[in-house]
């Protein structure tokens, strides 16, 4: 028979179960439209997982939909196929619970390539390349023997695990080829999906419908963004990718570089077999079986091959299955700055040593200033906020705008500056304004009624000399910085600091007066609470919308114990 | 999949191979493990008889015909189902598929298998029960759904006391088990439109009972799609008694009322389809005009206040328009058009 995983195994042990508290949810590993994951510790079982939580209130498409993924799910059981454990209903989210693949995706490990190397001529070599994608295809041949397709092959979609396991992922789009798998109806699809760049000009058609075939064709497109970094066609928008594929030859290595020879150290049988792929007539294309015995793939190595030439590199998965990355959240962005007694600002990793070459390090965000095994201040306190969030998201009430007291957040209600205008005119005043008031702006009763409602728990901060901050806050590539700083009342003030910030370049401009007003409320204890998070005024370019959980658009300023 | 093209039994030593391998299996002695090995490779060549593989065509109907035959007069399809928590991961998936082919096959106007189970109600009664064991709940669930869709056997479960089971699968924790027996309950309660009207016609009481636990469920899952399913089954023409009786209900005005205002929006949306129906209801009963009569003005003021981002949804507007003005213009009742009105304490407000 096949080839079996894990899952056979803990049949025998302990079910998986199905309440929320039998898990601990660990740090957010991936960040979508409508789901967040978590890395997870399940409690009974001991055992570290992902948990994917998809908020049903946004999903908009029917729930059968979703019965469809997870009976797609349910339905494989092989090494090549992210494995699925089980799912039930928390409020109103799914928890999907899957196997943990802490190696992050094929995407990822493309991304931190580019970055830290130069892979003008080519991101992974062959060898590489035959390694994965001959566990990725063996996957597919179970998936199509199973009379399902995919869909949405891509390296985004491919995980690996710690010990170099391929498993192919989101069945988010994966569909039986015909109802309930049933492969006597096996005809072919009609529907829409998948992702431009990689879909197969006979799925963005729609005359014939698709099989199968239409998985090669992503396949062939993934080899090459295995080579090149990108999918052919990654800088055109979506309706130009689909003429491009639809009226251009197939894509090759040679058209797709800034010259000819780019790729050149790339031989025949792996363009072959990439040509072999993309061959607009999806009959001619090979099945998955078939790739499998193309000499390409005699190329491939064994699953520790991929630990050294894919994980070994990729500084973010070291160790354990703590280091996790993903791709919306860069690896190197994570430690901390903060300001030594000379008042310069320094990054330090979670070990707590600084030196002016860390700070190097931290700003070019390369990677290097990732922690050395231990847990690094910015995992933790991700961490924390997740499984805080999902303590509160069964013990609060819908409308998010205030924590429990015992929690110590406060969501602030004040809304955003229009267009930084506030800001300008505050900026020029010097001295003790009262920057709570003229930031909060038109919220200022909401700040004192939360003052009122705990009002019965003392506010040791306003009596410290020396109060310990951090403000979390993404910077001009979106990713999350901690930064640590001390407030000294003799000497600093709330816009000096803020001044400051703005200086070395950690927060911008527009945002000075906001974060002066925040700090100033936090270290005057008057709200009584030991976190604020608030509204930037920074628009970054192409900002998803913003989100007060993922702080997008958000910044948060906690007083630190 | 490997291949065991060298061995080709004739449907009938097949059958026979196969079932002595599931007893083996069954007896649970030393040789269990070469038991499952058996089980899974006659499996496997009965599905690839039944389906072909990349290397062989299916079976011709001949052959198939036998297999059926065979099948049936060794009452195999019932032990398989009896032994699938036995049978490995892959092996079960083939049983699925096995039953699913067979169960669809024809004869002119006739369905063998059909004929088959109704003779052995207990494969569904068996099927059922499969919802409560978590390794096998969805291969039952497959299988369930292609009995559901012959109408003989959807009617036997729907008359069983078997049905009233569902109401729990679908509550249960897990949710690919509690949403699969949802779409089981679901096709047995739409696909064959007089049968299910009849049913829950003649068994009223006992259904909504039933049904009222599913809206008031704490499972944002089981709620949402219940209400979904309630909208759908009172706006079919074919149940018009049963919206009818269920419209004439004050208490399940009250519970839509309620549902209207629920944290979730999508289940106010679902809601507003339910609500909609008992306003349009040009027969109103008393109580349920009183209902409205109370909150008239409260209900206008919520409606017109009601999901109005929803702008480009131009059925739904023109709905809630027309449900506005309706209740705006509700009229006490009155028992003959001569009568005075009855309801003095809520005059009409001039």
């Amino acid at each position: 028979m096949s080839e079996t995983n894990d899952k056979d195994k803990a049949g025998h042990q302990l079910k998986w179960p199905s309440s929320k508290d039998d898990y601990e949810l660990g740090e957010v590993i991936g960040v979508g439209a409508t789901a967040i994951v978590h890395a997870a510790l399940c409690l009974p079982r001991k055992e570290r997982c992902a948990i994917k939580r998809i908020n049903l209130e946004k999903w908009n498409t029917s729930m059968d939909e979703l019965l469809k993924e997870i009976q797609a799910m349910r339905a494989c059981n092989h090494e090549n196929v992210v494995s699925y454990y089980t799912s039930f209903v928390v409020k109103d989210e799914l928890w999907l619970v899957i196997r943990l693949l802490a190696g992050g995706s094929l995407l990822d490990i493309i991304k931190h390539r580019v970055k830290t190397e130069d892979c003008r001529t080519g991101v992974f070599d062959e060898a590489t390349i035959a390694t994965v994608l001959r566990e990725v295809l063996k996957g597919l041949e179970y998936f199509h023997n199973n009379g399902q397709i995919h869909r949405d092959i891509k390296a985004g979609n491919i995980l690996l695990g710690e010990d170099g396991t391929v498993q192919i992922a989101d069945f988010g789009v994966s569909s039986w080829l015909a109802t309930g798998g049933d492969l006597s109806r096996q005809k072919s699809r009609h529907t829409f999906v998948g992702t431009p760049c990689w879909m197969a000009p006979e799925v963005m058609e729609q005359v014939t419908g698709y099989d199968f075939k239409a998985d090669i064709w992503s396949f062939g497109i993934t080899a090459m963004e295995l080579i090149t970094g990108t999918a052919p066609y990654h800088k055109y928008p979506p309706m130009k990718v689909l003429m491009l594929t639809l009226q251009n030859d197939p894509p090759t290595l040679e058209c797709v570089g800034d010259d000819k020879d780019q790729f050149k150290g790339y031989g025949k049988t792996i363009r072959k077999m990439i040509s072999e792929c993309l061959q607009k007539d999806p009959s001619k294309r090979p099945t998955a079986s078939e790739l499998l015995k193309h000499p390409f793939f005699r190329k491939a190595k064994d699953k520790r091959y991929l630990v050294q030439t894919l994980l070994s590199c990729a500084p973010t998965i070291e160790h354990r299955a703590q280091k996790l990355k993903h791709s919306k959240r860069n690896p190197g962005a994570s430690g901390r700055l903060h300001r030594t007694e000379t008042g310069d600002w320094v990054w330090s990793d979670g070990e707590g040593g600084s030196s002016g070459e860390e700070l190097e390090a931290g700003i070019v965000g390369s990677g290097v200033g990732r922690g050395r095994g231990g847990v690094t201040a910015e995992e933790l306190a991700a961490r924390q906020e997740a499984i805080s969030r999902a303590n509160q998201s069964t013990s609060s009430s819908d409308s998010g705008t205030t924590g429990p007291p015992s929690l110590g957040i406060e969501i602030s209600a004040s809304p955003r500056p229009a267009n930084g205008t506030v800001s300008e005119n505050l900026s020029g005043i010097r001295g003790p304004v009262n920057p709570s008031l003229a930031a909060a702006g038109t919220a200022p009763t909401e700040v004192s009624t939360a003052a009122l409602s705990v009002s019965g728990l003392a506010s040791p901060v306003a009596n410290q000399p020396v109060v310990e901050l951090a403000l979390r806050i993404r910077n001009g590539r979106k990713e999350l910085n901690d930064i640590k700083f001390e407030f000294t009342r003799e000497k600093d003030t709330s816009d000096g600091i803020a001044a400051e910030l703005v200086g070395a370049g950690l927060v911008d401009g527009k945002d000075k007066v906001i974060v002066a007003a925040n700090l100033q409320k936090l270290v005057d204890g008057t709200s009584n609470v030991k976190s604020l998070i608030f509204p930037l005024t920074t628009d970054f370019e192409a900002m998803p919308v913003p989100d007060q959980r993922t702080l997008m658009g958000f910044a948060q300023l906690s007083i630190v114990e | 999949m490997p291949l065991f093209g060298k061995s080709q039994k004739n449907p009938a030593e097949l059958v026979k191979a196969l079932r002595d391998s599931v007893q083996a299996l069954e007896a649970g002695d030393r040789k269990a493990e070469k038991a499952q090995e058996d089980v899974s490779k006659n499996l496997n060549q009965m599905k690839t008889m039944l389906y072909g593989s990349p290397e062989q065509e299916p079976q011709t109907d001949m052959v198939i015909s036998q297999l059926a035959q065979e099948l049936y007069n060794s009452n195999l399809l019932l032990s398989l189902i009896e032994s699938l928590q036995k049978i490995d991961f892959e092996g079960k998936k083939d049983v699925a598929l096995i039953f699913n082919n067979i169960l669809r096959r024809q004869i002119g106007q006739r369905f063998p298998t059909v004929e088959y189970i109704l003779v052995k109600p207990q494969i569904l009664f068996i099927l059922i029960g499969g919802y409560e064991k978590q390794d096998i709940a969805l291969n039952c669930g497959g299988m369930l759904r292609e009995c559901a869709r012959h109408e003989s056997l959807a009617k036997v479960i729907l008359y069983s006391e078997d049905f009233y089971k569902f109401f729990s699968y679908i509550e249960s924790s897990s949710f690919d088990i509690a949403s699969d027996a949802f779409s089981t309950f679901k096709e047995l309660l739409t696909r064959h439109k007089v049968l299910s009207a009849e049913f829950l016609e003649t068994s009223y009481e006992q259904v909504f009972s039933h049904y009222q636990a599913l809206l008031n469920s704490d499972n944002y899952v089981t709620k949402r799609q219940s209400l979904k399913l309630l909208g759908e089954l009172l706006l079919d023409r074919h149940n018009f008694n049963i919206m009818t009786k269920y419209i004439s209900s004050a208490d399940n005005l009250k519970l839509m009322m309620m549902m209207l205002r629920d944290r979730s929006r999508n289940i106010q949306f679902e809601a507003f389809h339910v609500f909609k129906v008992f306003v349009a209801n040009p027969n109103k009963p008393r109580p349920i005009l009183d209902i409205l009569l109370r909150n008239r003005d409260k209900l206008v003021d919520f409606l017109t206040r009601f999901h109005t981002d929803r702008a480009d949804d131009e059925q739904f507007n023109d709905e809630k328009a027309y449900l506005i003005r309706q209740i705006r213009e509700l009229k006490p009742i009155t028992d003959s058009p001569q009568s005075t009105p009855q309801h003095s304490a809520n005059p009409p407000p001039q």
